[in-house]
C-alpha cells in the first residue's frame, strides 16, 4: 500500500514535469513517429528483398519490433532518466538524502524518476506485437502465449538487473559514469532475431549483456521453439539475477561513503 | 598564421585527450548498427544464394569498408558547438582568430579523429579476423580513386553539420533536428543497406542528393564496383553540392551570428 502511494506520488511529480515542456513532448513524439516510420521502411527493404529473414517472415519480425519497443519503453521511461539522476548524485554527494529516506534505496533509485511520455512506447510495442500476431500466420497454444508473456517479463527482469549491478559499481569506482554505455549500444541488436549474428555477437548479447532473452527469447516462444524446461530456466535465471542484483545494491550501499563529508 | 594553428591544435587534441575514454564509447555505439545491417544482409545472401546479384562477401566487404570510410566522413559539429550558441560561450570563440567553425571546429573534428582512428584500428583487424572477407577486387588503383571521394564525403558532412549546429541561433531543438537528419542520411547514404538494394524511386533520388557520397559512393569505388562514368558523374555532383552547401553555410552563419549579437547586447 505504502509502495503504491508513493509510486502514484512519483508518477504525478514527473507527469507535471512532462506537461511543463508541452511542445518539447510535441517535438519528441514526432520524432517517435518518424522513427517507427524509419523502422518499418527498414523491413519494408528487408522483405522486398527477401521473404524470410533466417527464417523469420515479416509479422513475427513486427511481433519482435512490438517487444524491442516495450523493452525500449523501460529503457526510457526508467533505467536512461535515472542512471543520469544517480551518477549525478553519487558524484555531488546528494544521494545520502536518498538513503534517508524511509523507503528501499533500491527503490527510489529506479522509481522517483521517469520519463512519462515515453510511455506511449509501450502503447505502440502492444499495437505492433497484435499486428504482427495476426500477420505471422503463427497457430500459438495458449501456453505459447503464456509462456511469450513471461518470457517478456522474466527477460526485463534480467536486464534491469544487470541495470542494477552496473549503477552499484559506481559506489566502488565512483569515476565509472560511462556504466551503462555497453548496455545503450548494443541494445539496438533488438530489433532483430539474435539468430541472424554471428556467433560471437550472439554469445555476447544473450549471456553478457543479455538483450536477446528480453527480445529474441520471448518471440521464440511464441514460435513454440522453446520446450517447457527452457521456459522454467529462463525464470529460475531472472528471480535468481534479481537476487543477486539486491544483494550487490546493498553491499554496494554499505560501501558508499557521501562526497559532502 | 602557421603558429596559431600549432597552438590551436595542441588545446584541441589536449581537450579531446581527456576525453579518450568517452570516445572509446561513443565508438562502440556508432560500430554496432552497421554489424547488425551486415549480420540481415549476410543471413539472407547466404539463404538465397545472391540478392540482387550481391553475395555473402559482396555484403561483408561492402560493410567493413563502410565502417573504415565511415570513420573518415563522419563528423561531430554539433556536439561541439551547439551548446556554446545556447549558452552564449561563443562570444569568446567569436574574439579569437580563427573561424569557430572553418577552423576552430574542423581542428576539433580532425583531432578526434586521430584519436579515434588509434583505437579503431585494432578493433577493425579484429572484425576482419572473425568476419575473414574476400577483398580480391580491390586494387591499389581503386583504393587512390576513393580518396577524393571520401575527402568530398567529409567536407560535404561537416558542412552540413555546421549548417544544423548554425540552427541553433534560432531554434533550442536543434538535437532533434539533427537526430531527423540522421535518420534520413542512414538510410540514404548506403549505410542500412548498399543502395542498389532500395526500391528504384528511392536509388533516383539518392542520387541526386549529396549523402551517398557519406559512404555509398567512396565504399563502392574503393570497392571496384562502380563503373567509371557513373564514378565521374557522381564525384561531379559532390563537387557541385559542395559549393551549393558552402554558400549555405556562409549565409547561414552570417545572418546567425547578426542574431546572436543583437542577443547578447
Amino acid at each position: 500500500m505504502h509502495t503504491l502511494r508513493l509510486l502514484s506520488a512519483f508518477f504525478k511529480v514527473n507527469l507535471q514535469m512532462t506537461l511543463a515542456y508541452r511542445v518539447d513532448t510535441a517535438v519528441n513524439l514526432l520524432l517517435e513517429i518518424l522513427t517507427l516510420a524509419w523502422e518499418l521502411l527498414s523491413l519494408e527493404i528487408i522483405f522486398s528483398n527477401t521473404t524470410t529473414l533466417g527464417g523469420w517472415n515479416l509479422g513475427e519480425l513486427l511481433t519482435l519490433l512490438g517487444v524491442f519497443h516495450l523493452v525500449n519503453a523501460l529503457m526510457n521511461i526508467l533505467v536512461w532518466p535515472s542512471t543520469d539522476a544517480f551518477n549525478t548524485a553519487v558524484r555531488d554527494g546528494t544521494f545520502d538524502y536518498t538513503l534517508l529516506q524511509p523507503a528501499d534505496s533500491m527503490f527510489l533509485v529506479t522509481f522517483s524518476r521517469m520519463v512519462i511520455w515515453r510511455v506511449w512506447d509501450l502503447v505502440l510495442g502492444a499495437v505492433l506485437i497484435v499486428i504482427g500476431f495476426h500477420m505471422s500466420n503463427l497457430n500459438a497454444t495458449l501456453p505459447h502465449l503464456l509462456s511469450f508473456l513471461l518470457l517478456a517479463a522474466t527477460g526485463s527482469l534480467i536486464l534491469y538487473s544487470l541495470w542494477i549491478v552496473l549503477i552499484a559499481a559506481t559506489f566502488w569506482f565512483t569515476k565509472f559514469d560511462n556504466n551503462v554505455t555497453i548496455l545503450q549500444a548494443l541494445l539496438d541488436t533488438g530489433r532483430y532475431p539474435s539468430t541472424i549474428y554471428p556467433f560471437w555477437l550472439r554469445i555476447i548479447i544473450t549471456f553478457l549483456i543479455p538483450i536477446a532473452v528480453a527480445t529474441t527469447v520471448p518471440v521464440q516462444a511464441l514460435r513454440g521453439e522453446l520446450t517447457f524446461t527452457q521456459v522454467l530456466i529462463f525464470f529460475g535465471v531472472s528471480a535468481a539475477s534479481f537476487l543477486v542484483a539486491s544483494r550487490v545494491w546493498k553491499a554496494g550501499v554499505k560501501k558508499y561513503s557521501g562526497a559532502s563529508s | 598564421m602557421f603558429k596559431i594553428y600549432q597552438r590551436f591544435w595542441q588545446v584541441t587534441w589536449a581537450e579531446q585527450w581527456q576525453y579518450r575514454a568517452n570516445l572509446l564509447m561513443y565508438l562502440l555505439y556508432w560500430l554496432v548498427s552497421p554489424i547488425v545491417y551486415l549480420a540481415i544482409w549476410v543471413t539472407i545472401a547466404h539463404a538465397q544464394g545472391s540478392v540482387s546479384g550481391l553475395t555473402a562477401n559482396d555484403f561483408i566487404t561492402y560493410y567493413l569498408t563502410l565502417l573504415v570510410v565511415d570513420q573518415f566522413t563522419s563528423e561531430i559539429t554539433i556536439h561541439i558547438l551547439a551548446y556554446k550558441i545556447q549558452d552564449g560561450t561563443l562570444s569568446g570563440d567569436l574574439l579569437r582568430p580563427v573561424h569557430p567553425i572553418l577552423t576552430g571546429a574542423l581542428v576539433n573534428n580532425i583531432a578526434s579523429k586521430v584519436l579515434n582512428l588509434l583505437a579503431f584500428i585494432p578493433i577493425w583487424i579484429l572484425l576482419f579476423l572473425l568476419f575473414r572477407p574476400d577483398y580480391s577486387s580491390v586494387t591499389s588503383g581503386s583504393i587512390l580513386l576513393a580518396v577524393p571521394g571520401v575527402l568530398t564525403g567529409f567536407v560535404l558532412d561537416f558542412l552540413l553539420g555546421a549548417i544544423i549546429t548554425c540552427m541553433a541561433f534560432w531554434t533550442t531543438r536543434v538535437y532533434s533536428i539533427s537526430q531527423f537528419s540522421n535518420l534520413v542520411v542512414i538510410l540514404l547514404s548506403g549505410q542500412f543497406v548498399p543502395l542498389q538494394l532500395m526500391p528504384p524511386v528511392v536509388q533516383q533520388v539518392a542520387g541526386y542528393l549529396p549523402f551517398q557520397m557519406f559512404t555509398f559512393v567512396p565504399v563502392e569505388v574503393a570497392l571496384n564496383r562502380l563503373p567509371m562514368a557513373a564514378l565521374l558523374r557522381d564525384y561531379a555532383a559532390g563537387l557541385l553540392w559542395l559549393v551549393i552547401l558552402y554558400i549555405l553555410f556562409r549565409w547561414i552563419w552570417r545572418e546567425g551570428v547578426k542574431r546572436f549579437s543583437s542577443v547578447g547586447a
